[in-house]
């Protein structure tokens, strides 16, 4: 496994009225798409805008690229320049017109490549015209919106991509589309790109996720590399007298009249000896959703 | 290459045993490099790191070897070892035509008697 990380952040920590963001150590590994995952008021959008640089009011020391701290981005262009952030609604004023948008964006950023842009609404299809330079963005849909905030850092020549909620507000075929873009963005510099990005529609984008951090209550509860997480993790289902029996070896478990389904940590297995067990490999999904269940469990006592 | 997504078999083992089956069938030359591995994980619509983890299990078997920031390469297949490979084959394809006989009902002569059929039939192909 590669080890170096293109964010490393240490003691990330942001207080809002009746949530904390409480973060002792965050690293994001450096060649692959690593997925945020958390229930709605995890905490995702608080860390990924602090990563971003649009929070700018936190505690702890964030290191980019292996090279630049947090003071870097907001004084070295080039911090700013190699990295690409949608948000989860829309960044773009409403009443711009597309060609605003174009314009801003490349003086903003000196990177911006307007061909690129314009060839990335078409391919898209950003509004019923694909590129209309007069569209304004307050009469594009959800969906139209996020595209034309990928098309905007897809623009450019980045090294990151911080992405929250990308998937939600697009359409299965769309969605299908945004997978080959990372993709795609991963293998054009075999190793040098990442993608962070926070998703609540995991199955949609598990083929496309390397590395997750599970969130609950703005703490990380669980992470690692996905081939790892499914070997940590194991699917297991039995019958459901035996249910109340091996409860207790299990990570989570429902029981239905017909039989009992949980996740075990693999390690544990060796508690269910001598009960008819089925075992099976999770999925990213499965293992997401016990880890939530989990620790809110635990925190509710 | 040909993944299946609900086969039950995790998928960085069923590429694995795609390119192990290209490489013992001599696909795959000596210091050849497989594809890039984020290449490969965007032709086959699959994340990076199950492209990785295929990689590495080729890597532990001694199939590839991997190159500092260059990717995986072949190495050269002891012909000894080739053979063992492809002796275990067939011991697991006999495995299985023997449990698949006793389900049958089938006993231990007629078993071997299909067998000499089988090989009786292609000797005359």
């Amino acid at each position: 496994m590669e080890n170096n990380y293109v964010i490393e952040a240490h003691g990330i920590w942001k207080k809002y009225k009746g949530f904390q963001l409480d973060i002792p150590e965050l690293k994001i590994p450096k060649g692959f798409a690593t997925a945020l995952i958390g229930e709605n008021g995890a905490g995702k959008t608080t860390l990924l805008s602090i990563i971003a640089g649009i929070l700018l009011q936190y505690r702890g020391e964030i290191r980019y690229f292996d090279k630049y701290t947090d003071k870097d981005r907001e004084n070295i262009p080039d911090v700013k320049e190699l990295m690409g952030y949608t948000a989860s609604g829309s960044y773009y004023v409403a009443h711009w017109k597309l060609k605003e948008v174009e314009k801003i964006s490349s003086v903003l950023f000196k990177g911006f490549h307007r061909e690129r842009f314009r060839q990335w609404c078409r391919e898209m299809e950003v509004g019923a015209a694909g590129w209309d330079p007069k569209q304004k963005v307050s009469s594009l849909s959800d969906g139209n919106r996020m595209k034309l905030m990928i098309a905007g850092v897809l623009a450019r020549d980045t090294k990151l991509l911080v992405m929250d909620e990308p998937a939600s507000p697009l359409d299965p075929v769309m969605r299908d589309r945004l997978c080959g873009i990372i993709r795609e963005y991963l293998a054009e510099d075999e190793g040098q790109r990442s993608i962070f990005f926070s998703t609540h529609n995991i199955a949609d984008m598990e083929n496309v996720t390397d590395y997750a951090i599970i969130m609950e209550r703005g703490k990380i509860v669980e992470q690692g590399f996905v081939e790892d997480l499914k070997e940590k993790y194991l699917l297991v289902k039995g019958d459901a007298a035996d249910a109340e029996k091996v409860r207790d070896g299990l990570f989570t478990c429902d029981c239905g009249q017909y039989g009992f389904e949980g996740i075990c940590l693999s390690e544990n297995l060796d508690k269910l000896a001598g009960f008819q067990v089925s075992t099976e490999r999770p999925s990213l999904t499965q293992i997401s959703v016990a880890v939530m269940k989990h620790f809110s469990k635990v925190a509710k006592g | 290459m040909r993944i299946m997504q609900n086969s039950g078999e995790p998928i960085y083992q069923q590429i694995a045993d795609q390119f192990k089956t290209d490489i013992l069938a001599g696909k795959y030359k000596q210091g050849e490099y497989l594809p890039s591995i984020r290449g490969l994980a965007k032709e086959l619509k699959i994340s990076v790191i199950t492209t990785m983890k295929a990689y590495e299990q080729l890597e532990a078997e001694g199939l590839v070897t991997a190159a500092q920031g260059k990717g995986f390469y072949v190495n050269a297949q002891d012909s000894e070892m080739l053979r063992e490979q492809h002796l275990r084959k067939v011991e697991d394809s006999l495995t299985e035509a023997m449990a698949a006989a006793e389900i049958a009902g089938m006993g231990d002569r007629e078993l071997m008697e299909m067998l000499e059929t089988l090989l009786s039939i292609r000797k005359n192909e």
